[in-house]
């Protein structure tokens, strides 16, 4: 589903260097881990594969379904099926959270040629969705994101995924600023959207999100490259031993 | 090329000249001829049949006007305008004054059905939407038609054209007209005082509530022509009203002047709540033709616990000088402020309000957002002030502009004076642009770009559309979409 | 500007030009000084002092405000002792500077050379034709240092640049210039001596190197009766810091202008105000600022307290280029109303016309919170000095920003005398 082939990267506005010569490659109904120290890469990766243009690619391809995905803008790529879950989720104030899922529906229904939602499926829909993942309505009514405590706007990010419904997730972070029992609630929706059908890459720093998203496939990413591969063996071994033995092994 | 770069360039591309109501309604007029003199306005106040107070009031603001000089101080720029190069009356013909529905030329009703503004009454009824609304329709110099007077009336409420009213409520309009912005308060005032045409009079008795939405819709179609209008609206104890005001004119080369003059007056416990969606046409994107909109707008907050509420969506006119006002004279009075202001193109918006606090325990609330786009120059100008003898006097004011592209300013000009130690004023303002990060949220979430842009706007501007009767929140929502994108909406 | 030339000349415009003219001869100046100070002092005569119809001097009508000018008798007094303890003093009446202070890598002039020589011209330009203080002091300036920080130097000890008056006329003017990634700490200050009432006029240059890092005091304690027009014109340098302290606790009829230009990417600057109003003293701060260059910072934040029939005046308007991107610019401006007789009048003005910046501007006006006020009571604490509390701590959140512990002390311990007595 997803094809990295000796991809490098760099911040368009100073031109330094972060992804240099990354190959990774996620199947479908994979769910692969990326794991990797501060400064590795690992959320510069999920922005490039959403096409945040603060950065160009200089050399290789992202392959997604075996087509290059780098011409397309970043509602292109989401109306595509890749969806990020933000590490920190931007506010936008004056949104009701509930406005803004409703044009996000529609407009990647508006891109696959399909009808717009009506009013009482959207609603329903939401509350199926915001249910399983004990999301009070209420707080959907609130401005996007706006006064949010950190595990909502996680939850608000899943809920986003589950209802829009996309092939590739690519989950930045996900963990961070979560307690146990958020982190298990997040975790089960991540877990209920794993299908065949769906690839899902994790990007997170510690082991403990992996306890609950079992991952198929570890990857260390360390300096813009993929040092590492193995399965989730490998994250525990990270958690045991840290990143340095790897590192070493590597360079 | 980051994103945002890139919908400043598209925003950069977009002319104004989407605008939609340019179009031009052909009928034969009936015009005063060009230039403004003592005769021009014997002619004007003759063809509205006026009494003699009337002409003499006029007659004397004309020879203060021809004293006075043209205010310098906002931040706008135009040529010299050439007041003897105007029209100041021009009416369709074989129409002197509103009439009934059935005997409007059908050539106007088009022109209203063209702009969607509702003139049959049964159509109305008939409608989808459960909430009237009353409409005066103003065609340049003339009200051509006022509906639902008979009902209103049934409930005590006068809502008819001035020039009417000045006919059959000569006692009341006497006694009001001038009392909020008095004859030579400024330069364009005092000129409106000399040549309007025409515009709204509402009164509402005491103790009733307006049952309807009352609204008047002001459309300049004549070339080389003022527009000067005149709305008068008092609302006497206890009683409330919702006034709606629209405009439009036709896409001309040429620079229109409309200077209005609007007096409110609320006396004890009574509530005016005046919305404004301001849509002249603005020029095209080099900056040729559109209005110059000055206007003079204020309300007096005459009585004790009586409120006055200003709401304008500006996204229209060449030129932009408005700053609508509260006196704030009685006890417990209560003024707000709630704006959108759009520019585009070369447009530029002098624009904001005057709070003046001056009974006590009054209270007001300002909340102005702007959005400058292409080459225009964006300015909000307010003043809060507190009398010595204004105890508790309350301001609280949010000012944020927003810029879209590198080639607008956005400016804000706040005179805030306390002369209360029991005075507490609050004034906050901000100037930022659509951040990145907002914009590749919304992107991400498959959201094109251009819509993401409307959707942030829109949240920005949120807390005053909410301000808005539901029936224009909607139309204004979409007038924001086109005046900054043209295809969004 | 048409409207006043048909107005009479006012006695205090008047007293101007003669002050200007019984001085003729000892002004110091060659041909083209002498040129320049006629000419100010002819556009004085035409355009009279500027009134509220001049936007600049809305809040100040100077022509109604400005009654009568003192006699210019030409006497400044001696040094005071300065306001940190132990710092080197540079006083316009004691002449030549002491010899601590001309350490190496600080040169020090008298500004009367410069203008006998005629090198001051270059200095004598006005800010255009509402700056009545330039022109003022451009004149009847005759005093002054000029003061130059190579680069690289740093200053021990505080420098005190101290102008005393005991009544009648001062005007003096202080170019400063500082070297690259100089660093010291500056007071500029404004006293009085005796009862007798005086009208000074003071204008400093000050141009801040690349990466230099300085601290700049102006505290300003006149008499009750005395006129103060101050002017600091700030250059900032690409990477300098420069942390303004503006003190007012004097004075009757006070003008401060600050006007800053950052030119060099990268500045930061952090300019912070206390004004103490008390009497019937009218006090008018006045602060232009203009982002010229990318990724500068600046903040500025004011606290006012006005007491009796005071009235304060806050304009400040910060200006940003269309290059000037990622400015961040943030402007307070705080007052405390405690006085049913005093006013206070701001004007915050941004003027943008650069997209990618954060600006913002906040002002209020209040008294003492209740809340506060009430908390503090019920801990046992007097109404009085409960208050004394509560605007001691307004202030002293501002004060207490600054790093120097012995600078912050000492404008404490002024502002604490000042409350004590008003309070």
């Amino acid at each position: 589903m997803l094809e990295i082939r000796n991809l490098h990267a760099r911040i368009a506005e100073d031109g330094t260097e972060i992804i240099r010569g990354l190959n990774l490659t996620v199947g479908k109904g994979e769910v692969a881990a990326i794991m990797g120290p501060n400064g590795s890469g690992k959320s510069t990766l999920s922005y490039i594969l959403a096409g945040r243009e603060d950065y160009e690619v200089t050399e290789g391809d992202i392959l997604y379904n075996g087509e290059s995905i780098l011409e397309m803008d970043t509602a292109e790529r989401a109306a595509a099926g890749i969806f990020l879950a933000f590490q920190y989720p931007v506010e936008i104030p004056g949104v009701a959270t509930m406005q803004f899922l409703k044009v996000a529906m529609n407009e990647q229904r508006k891109a696959h040629g399909e009808e717009e939602l009506t009013t009482p499926d959207f609603i329903r829909q939401v509350r199926e969705a915001a249910g399983a993942l004990n999301i009070d309505m209420d707080m959907l009514k609130r401005p996007l994101n706006v006064g949010f405590s950190g595990g909502e706007k996680k939850r608000a990010e899943i809920l986003q995924m589950s209802l829009l419904q996309p092939n590739l997730c690519v989950l930045d972070e996900t963990d961070s600023g979560l307690d146990i029992d958020a982190l298990k609630i997040v975790s089960d929706g991540v877990n209920a959207l794993r299908s065949p059908d769906r690839a899902i890459v994790v990007i997170t720093h510690y082991q403990r999100l992996l306890e609950h998203i079992v991952p198929d496939t570890v990857h260390v990413l360390y300096k813009g490259q993929v040092i590492k591969s193995g399965d989730k063996a490998l994250a525990l071994e990270l958690e045991n031993n840290g990143y340095s033995n790897i590192i070493k092994d590597a360079a | 090329m980051p994103a945002v770069q890139e919908t400043i360039d598209q925003v950069r591309q977009i002319d104004v000249d989407q605008y939609k109501y340019g179009f031009e309604t052909l009928i034969e007029m009936d015009k005063a001829p060009k230039g403004l003199n003592e005769d021009i306005i014997r002619f004007i106040s003759a063809k509205k049949d006026e009494p003699e107070w009337m002409l003499e009031w006029r007659l004397d603001a004309y020879r203060r006007w021809l004293t006075m000089e043209e205010p310098s101080w906002a931040r706008v720029e135009y040529p010299q305008i050439d007041f003897n190069d105007i029209y100041y009356y021009a009416a369709p013909k074989n129409q002197t004054g509103p009439k009934t529905i059935d005997e409007v030329d059908p050539e106007l009703l088009a022109t209203y059905e063209k702009l969607g503004i509702p003139l049959r009454e049964q159509e109305i009824l008939a409608g989808v939407q459960e909430s009237k609304v009353a409409v005066d329709a103003v065609f340049d110099s003339i009200s051509v038609v006022t509906t639902f007077k008979e009902e209103l009336a049934k409930a005590g409420v006068i809502f008819m054209s001035i020039s009417e009213a000045i006919r059959e409520h000569p006692e009341l309009v006497r006694k009001y007209l001038g009392s909020v912005v008095p004859v030579t308060d400024n330069y364009y005032a005092t000129l409106n005082s000399a040549v309007f045409t025409d515009g709204s009079f509402v009164f509402v008795p005491k103790g009733v509530r307006c049952p309807m939405e009352l609204s008047t819709y002001f459309r300049i179609n004549e070339k080389n022509t003022g527009q000067f209008e005149r709305t008068l609206i008092i609302c006497e104890d206890g009683a409330y009203v919702s006034y709606l005001e629209g405009c439009t004119a036709p896409q001309r080369d040429e620079n229109q002047l409309h200077a209005a003059v609007v007096e409110l007056v609320a006396l004890d416990d009574a509530e005016i709540k005046y919305s404004t969606v301001q849509n002249w046409y603005p020029g095209d994107s080099e900056g040729k033709g559109g209005i110059y909109n000055f206007v003079t707008k204020r309300g007096d907050c005459r009585g004790a616990n009586s409120k006055i509420s200003w709401t304008q969506v500006e996204t229209g006119s060449a030129i932009t000088w408005k700053y609508p006002s509260c006196i704030l004279r009685g006890d417990n009075s209560r003024g707000e402020f709630y704006s959108i202001a759009v520019s585009n193109g070369r447009q530029q918006i002098d624009s904001g309000t005057k709070m003046m606090h001056l009974g006590k325990n009054t209270s007001s609330r300002i909340i102005s957002k702007g959005i400058s786009a292409g080459r225009s120059n964006n300015t909000y100008r307010g003043q809060v002030s507190a009398h010595r003898r204004a105890t508790n006097a309350r301001n609280f004011t949010q000012c944020d502009s927003l810029l879209i592209g590198n080639n607008c300013g956005a400016h804000t000009v706040p005179y805030i004076e306390a002369k209360n130690a029991t005075a507490q004023f609050e004034h906050e303002a901000t100037t930022s642009k659509i951040s990145e990060d907002q914009l590749f949220y919304c992107m991400q979430r498959g959201i094109p770009e251009e819509e993401a842009i409307a959707l942030i706007v829109n949240g920005f501007v949120k807390e005053v559309i909410q301000e808005l009767p539901m029936e224009f929140a909607v139309e204004a929502q979409k007038l924001i979409g086109i005046s900054l994108e043209g295809s969004v909406g | 500007m048409n409207m006043q030339s048909k107005r009479p000349i006012t006695a205090a415009e008047q007293g101007l030009v003669d002050s200007f003219v019984n001085r003729l001869g000892s002004l110091p100046g060659d041909q083209t000084i002498t040129e320049i100070r006629d000419g100010y002092i002819e556009d004085i005569k035409r355009d009279g002092l500027p009134t509220r119809r001049i936007e600049a001097w809305h809040y100040t009508d100077l022509r109604s405000l400005l009654k009568t000018v003192p006699q210019d008798t030409g006497d400044t007094a001696g040094p005071v002792e300065p306001l940190v303890a132990g710092s080197n003093v540079l006083a316009v009446a004691a002449g030549q500077a002491d010899d601590a202070v001309a350490a190496d890598g600080i040169q020090i002039s008298q500004y009367r050379d410069a203008l006998s020589d005629g090198s001051a011209r270059s200095r004598m330009a006005v800010h255009g034709a509402d700056d009545v203080i330039g022109r003022l002091n451009g004149a009847l300036t005759r005093d002054g240092f000029a003061l130059d920080i190579a680069d690289g130097v740093s200053l021990e000890k505080p420098l005190e640049i101290q102008m005393v008056q005991g009544g009648g006329q001062g005007h003096a003017r202080f170019p400063v210039t500082i070297g690259a990634g100089a660093k010291g700490t500056f007071v500029e200050r404004h006293v009085s001596v005796s009862d007798d009432s005086a009208l000074v006029s003071s204008i400093t240059d000050l141009k801040v190197g690349d990466n230099a890092e300085i601290v700049w005091v102006i505290a300003q304690e006149r008499g009750l009766q005395d006129t103060h027009f101050g002017q600091i014109n700030i250059e900032l340098g690409a990477g300098a810091t420069l942390t303004l302290f503006v003190a007012n606790s004097g004075g009757e009829l006070v003008r401060q202008e600050i006007h800053i230009r950052a030119r060099g990417e990268g500045s930061e600057l952090i300019l912070r105000g206390v004004n103490l109003l008390g009497g019937q003293s009218h006090t008018d701060v006045t602060m232009t600022l203009d982002h010229l260059v990318p990724n500068c910072v600046s903040t500025e934040t004011f606290r006012n307290v006005v007491f009796d029939r005071a009235r304060g005046v806050f304009q400040g308007q910060i200006r940003v280029a269309q290059i000037a991107q990622k400015t961040d610019a943030q402007m307070a401006c705080n007052t405390l109303l405690l006085s049913d007789d005093g006013e206070f009048s701001s004007k915050p003005e941004l003027e943008i016309f650069a997209d990618d910046v954060q600006c913002a501007h906040g002002a209020t006006v209040a008294d003492i919170d209740e809340n506060h006020l009430f908390y503090l009571k019920s801990r046992g604490i007097g109404d009085k000095k409960a208050r004394a509390m509560l605007v001691n701590a307004f202030i002293a959140e501002i004060v207490e920003e600054l790093e120097d512990e012995a600078l912050i002390e000492a404008l404490e311990a002024r502002f604490e005398e000042w409350l004590d007595h008003h309070g």
